[in-house]
């Protein structure tokens, strides 16, 4: 769960940021020749792109209808027919997974929207404040930063029930930590800088400062946590759903299908292996085209 | 130092004081009567039990004076019963944790020794084929679904192949739970490694020493290992958190008998009492051993104090 | 990242190879206290829970009371046809008017903690179970009982306020365990850490959601169990061991680590075909899933959208599908072997499959394929019960009804149908429940107002309950019983499905004999050798 977040952030918050000023302009640019020399990127890129692909066409492309028992005899092997297998009811795998990714996608936008938007407004108002309430506002996040995301998920869903909808809440609040901390440091970089005074002194609006100063500096890096976010938001819900916790039955989500899928792993093993496949594919991409952006993004970095 | 040390503890107590206030909060956030949802299997249960124990939880007093009652109970030791049961509380929690500690612990030591030599080789042979290797393997690990992982390793180690144990409590049937959360967890602190190792590669201090001509073992170990153990005793420290969060989903799928394994049975069950005992233990423990850790660091590069 | 820095280099050396040793000193400490494995002449017997409590008057879960029927006798109990004789009690007397049972002893019974086992005991036991302040769980199923009196050290005589039918099998039934006194010593431990009773296995210890150590009581007789061992067990310790996980149970199976287990449904059959296991399964277990409604709002306020239900699902098709055999279809509103499970007579009052009539009524209550009918389907974990409401849910979907599911922990199921029950606003919703009896009485427990779980009830009914429960004659009863069930069945108040239900398949390692599930799902141990 947790383990595959963006820790490398972490040292980082701890260690003095570079001047974010650094950043050359035209990022997208950047990106853009960046991603083509890093082989990594493009993979990374290409598997998001196959799943919102898959996510938004899959009324079009899925054989059969996802819920659809005895759209095949039960438990059938991968065969030209349905080339993922059937399940123990006889639901063609293919389409179940397929329509998946749309909830997959779902988890990882609604989570790290509430994440994001959260963290973010937490750091700007605690960051560009100053006083007691950047204190309260940023201690109160290192606080819910040391209960770690498994514990507020599962708080979470204690509380308000199991449902997907439920997991992908807890795995939103459960995230705000670190897109507030990110946040909170560039600000604080910012605020340390000779034209932040200046621009106060001549009188310009707070949200003048906060739109045409802060935001764009705190986007790029936000980008990268939100990519890896995603990863680590889908890996959470699955396995919120794995427990029992998350999605709840019939629906396709793809960690509730590995625990169905686990009584039949002698008998049918495929019901287990391509929901779990999916998984880790569509994770591996948005891990590789998170490092691909912090690479291209994070002026820091001097890799390859 | 001792400024810094304060600091600290006080951190580590205001964390776990606002763990106590939404520990309490909990159970009124619960859509709909909690009472009633957690008493459940008693067909007989009447009114009036109702009552009597929405009086021994406290629900019936203002906020803040549940706030005193428990804060008095927890201090004494007294984290209430379970509502299945009626079990107490503290000592069942207490009971299960070191299970807990030994998962966490022995995927810690798993992870470390994968991981450090993974990253360490990484990147020391950075840019070469065996870099990418490496990176590819720990990108793997990163990404797979840990209970996919851990649920292919019973199917085919233990039922298939009957190599490894799974039923018992003992250190036998500990590999394969350790061995799970231990590879997912080495994943991350390979990448960690190989990128503070790549800094530190980069040093002049270090190119000072190859061109001195040292052999290869005294430039790593001497100086390249010492500067990189500081960091990474960092990554260590905070991986022990992850492991905490990570042995909860790894006890629920080997049934290995922690308390992550009774937090989830008592979120099913609804019983609020050992899901607000759990998140206290939980926490203060996390906190704890963040606050051993930020001893530790400081101990070990007593810049951080200044910082 | 990090600088160079200036502190002694050994220094720092010494203090990360002390962190380092730390850590596996760390791991060691709880390594080290983890239990060993257990030894020769233990049996481990792994389940998918664990108990809730060892005191019987505290809880009503299968889990639990499994583990009573080991540690503690009851007065009375079932031979293998399903009929009670004696056990703790050798005869028994009903006195004519039906209020008064008197029950003699057998002698030379010794509880667990040496002390004699006599009538005291009995009367501790049941003056326990009806104390007003802190009233035993099963309280209703003790029957109105004004007073226990020890005639003698081996004579105890129950009287009733009015007559009681079904006390006698009720003293068969594990949760009238027989404590001993010394319980009473115990106080907070007793149920906990701590239990004294008569039965053939003594509680060592109970380390909860991990294990329970029964180890052999060498005083032990068995005066009326359908076991042939007479006296103590063969085995020396009974392991009860919790793991949830069904695969990590099959796996346990396979390796030799347990010898009895419940194995995952669905590789029951590669089970069959595997030399080293051998499979028991429990016939009579009395176990009825069913049905039932959400009655005091729309849409199962009317009839007819209950009927629309019995209609539309298609049992055996649903039974086969997920369970292919190994269980049976139910008709009855109590389950086999049980007094009132006819299956004919219940089939000629209850409902068959018939989408079309659901469509129909569906069609007359105002829906239809443009206005579906919106519920909520719920059940509880386990027994592969979350595969068949997905196969129930599809059938409704067939005739137009779009059920939710939403699957729980039994506790939370029984009180969520209350809620239900009084709720007066919100979807209709149903519930697949399971309950096990030995007895008709049970139906007076369920559905008696104001009802176990507050939902239907009507003056007819309750006549028709209060009659039964009184009435001594078999025959006379069993007619009350029909009467009863043919309201149920025909108003769809309930809608049976299927027996068993739940922990009723084991998995049993080959070289272990002797294991057997009594009558009524009780898994003895008294014959087991290996």
């Amino acid at each position: 769960m947790s383990e595959s977040f963006p820790v490398e952030e972490l040292p980082a918050a701890l260690a003095p940021l570079p001047p974010a000023a650094a950043l050359r302009p035209g990022p997208v640019r950047r990106i853009g020749s960046f991603l083509l020399r890093n082989p990594g990127g493009v993979i990374g890129a290409t598997i998001v792109l196959c799943l919102v692909l898959s996510a938004v066409l899959a009324p079009i492309i899925a054989p059969y209808d996802p819920l659809h028992m005895g759209a095949g005899r039960r438990l059938t092997p991968p065969s030209p027919a349905h080339p993922f297998g059937t399940d123990e009811f006889g639901r063609d795998l293919l389409s179940r997974v397929i329509y998946g990714s749309r909830l997959t996608l779902q988890i990882g936008l609604i989570a790290v929207s509430i994440s994001l938007g959260t963290g973010l407004l937490v750091g700007l108002v605690g960051g560009y404040s100053g006083g007691w309430v950047e204190r309260i506002l940023m201690r109160g996040t290192d606080v819910l930063f040391s209960f770690t995301d498994t514990l507020i998920a599962l708080a979470a869903v204690a509380v308000l029930g199991p449902s997907l909808t439920n997991a992908m809440i807890a795995v939103g609040i459960a995230a705000i930590p670190y897109y507030a901390r990110v946040t909170y440091g560039v600000v604080l970089v910012e605020k340390s800088k000779p034209y932040f005074d200046a621009a106060v002194a001549a009188g310009a609006g707070h949200l003048r400062i906060i739109f045409v100063h802060l935001l764009p500096n705190v986007i790029p890096p936000l980008i990268v946590v939100a990519s890896l976010g995603v990863s680590a938001a889908v890996l959470a819900a699955a396995g919120l759903s794995f427990l029992g916790l998350g999605a709840q039955p019939p629906s396709p989500e793809w960690g509730a299908m590995l625990a169905s899928g686990r009584d039949y792993f002698t008998r049918a093993s495929w019901i287990m292996t391509f929901p779990g496949l999916a998984i880790a594919l569509s994770v591996l991409g948005f891990n590789l085209l998170g490092d691909a952006l912090r690479e291209a993004l994070d002026p820091r970095q001097r890799r390859r | 130092m001792a400024r810094y040390l304060l600091k600290r503890l006080l951190s580590a107590v205001v964390t776990i004081w606002v763990t106590t206030i939404a520990v309490v909060l909990l159970i009124h956030l619960v859509p709909g009567d909690p009472v009633k949802i957690m008493f459940a299997q008693s067909q007989s249960t009447t009114p009036e039990q109702l009552e009597t124990v929405r009086h021994n939880l406290g629900l019936d007093r203002p906020i803040y004076e549940q706030y005193a009652i428990y804060m008095s109970r927890v201090l004494h030791g007294d984290f209430g019963h379970t509502i299945r049961g009626d079990q107490p509380i503290l000592p069942l929690l207490l009971g299960r944790l070191p299970y807990t500690l030994a998962l966490a612990l022995s995927s810690l030591l798993v992870a470390t020794v994968i991981g450090l030599g993974l990253g360490f080789l990484a990147a020391y042979k950075r840019g070469t084929a065996l870099d990418s290797l490496c990176m590819v393997l720990a990108i793997g690990g990163v990404s797979v679904p840990v209970f996919w992982l851990g649920q292919i390793l019973i199917l085919v180690f233990a039922v298939r192949l009957s190599w490894f144990q799974v039923a018992g409590s003992d250190w036998r049937s500990l590999i394969l739970p350790a061995l799970t959360l231990g590879v997912t967890n080495a994943a991350v602190v390979a990448r960690l490694t190989r990128s503070t190792m790549i800094d530190i590669f980069n040093q002049d201090y270090i190119r000072t020493a190859w061109a001195k001509g040292l052999p290869a073992r005294t430039v790593l170990s001497r100086h390249a290992l010492r500067a990189g153990l500081v960091p990474i005793v960092t990554i260590l420290g905070l991986q022990f958190t992850y492991t905490m969060g990570g042995a909860v989903i790894v006890e629920n799928v080997f049934s290995w008998n922690g308390i992550g394994r009774l937090a989830v049975q008592a979120i099913f069950q609804r019983d609020y009492p050992l899901i607000q005992g759990f998140i206290l233990t939980f926490a203060c423990l996390v906190a704890l051993v963040s606050l051993a850790m930020d001893v530790l660091y400081a101990v070990l590069d007593p810049r951080i104090v200044h910082v | 990242m990090a600088q160079v820095v200036r502190t002694s280099k050994s220094s720092r050396t010494g203090r990360i190879a002390a962190l380092v040793l730390g850590v596996l000193a760390g791991a060691a400490v709880p390594l080290a206290a983890l239990g060993a494995r257990a030894a020769d002449g233990t049996l481990v017997w792994a389940r998918d829970g664990d108990s809730d409590s060892l005191d019987p008057q505290r809880t009503t879960t299968t889990l639990s009371w499994e583990v009573f029927a080991q540690i503690y006798d009851s007065l009375l109990a079932f031979d293998e046809s399903g009929k009670i004789g004696p056990h703790l009690a050798k005869s028994w007397v009903v006195s004519p008017d039906g209020k008064e049972v008197s029950l003699t002893l057998n002698g030379d019974i010794t509880c667990h903690d040496g002390a004699p086992f006599t009538a005291e005991d009995v009367k501790y036991t049941i003056d326990r179970a009806l104390d007003a302040k802190n009233p035993s769980i099963t309280k209703a199923s003790w029957g109105p009982i004004t007073s226990v009196d020890v005639v003698n050290p081996e004579t105890v005589s129950v009287k009733f306020s009015s007559p009681f039918g079904a006390f006698l099998s009720f003293m068969t039934d594990p949760m009238a365990s027989m404590l001993c006194r010394g319980d009473a010593k115990l106080g907070d431990k007793f149920g906990v850490s701590a239990a004294i009773g008569t039965g053939p296995f003594k509680l060592v210890s109970w380390t909860k959601g991990d294990q329970i150590v029964l180890e052999r009581n060498t005083a032990y007789k068995n005066f009326g169990l359908p076991a042939q061992n007479k006296s103590a067990p063969h085995i020396a310790k009974l392991v009860v061991k919790n793991i949830t996980e069904a695969q990590s149970r099959l796996a346990g199976l396979k390796t030799g680590e347990l010898q009895v287990a419940e194995p995952p449904l669905a590789e029951v059959t590669t089970i069959k075909d595997d030399k080293t296991l051998t499979l028991v399964t429990a016939k009579n277990t009395g176990q009825d899933n069913f049905f039932e409604f959400a009655v005091h709002r729309p849409p199962f306020n009317d009839a007819r959208a209950r009927k629309a239900i019995a209609y539309a699902l298609d049992i055996d098709g649903a039974l086969d599908i997920v369970y292919g055999g190994l269980v049976d279809r139910e008709r009855c509103p109590v389950a086999h072997p049980v007094m009132g499970s006819e299956q004919d007579f219940c089939k000629s009052v209850g409902y068959d499959y018939d989408p079309e009539k659901a469509k129909a009524l569906l069609a007359e209550l105002g829906y239809g394929p443009d206005k579906p009918l919106d519920v909520v389907m719920l059940s509880w974990t386990g027994g592969d019960r979350d595969k068949l409401v997905q196969v129930f849910q599809n059938q409704l979907q067939q005739v137009g009804i779009h059920a939710k599911i939403e699957m729980m922990d039994i506790g939370t199921l029984n009180a969520r149908v209350t809620q239900e029950n009084e709720k007066t606003t919100g979807p209709g919703t149903f519930d697949l429940m399971g309950w096990a009896w030995f007895d008709p009485d049970i139906l007076y427990a369920l559905w008696h107002s104001p009802g176990a779980y507050k939902g239907y009830s009507t003056p007819e009914l309750d006549a028709l309950l209060e009659k039964s429960r009184t009435s001594a004659d078999p025959t006379s009863r069993l007619g009350l019983v029909h009467d009863i069930e043919k309201i149920l069945l025909q108003e769809a108040v309930m809608i049976p499905v299927y027996t068993p239900g739940w922990n009723w398949i084991y998995a049993v390692r080959a070289e272990v004999k002797g294991f057997k599930v009594g009558p009524f799902k009780r898994p003895m141990f008294n014959d087991v050798t290996f």
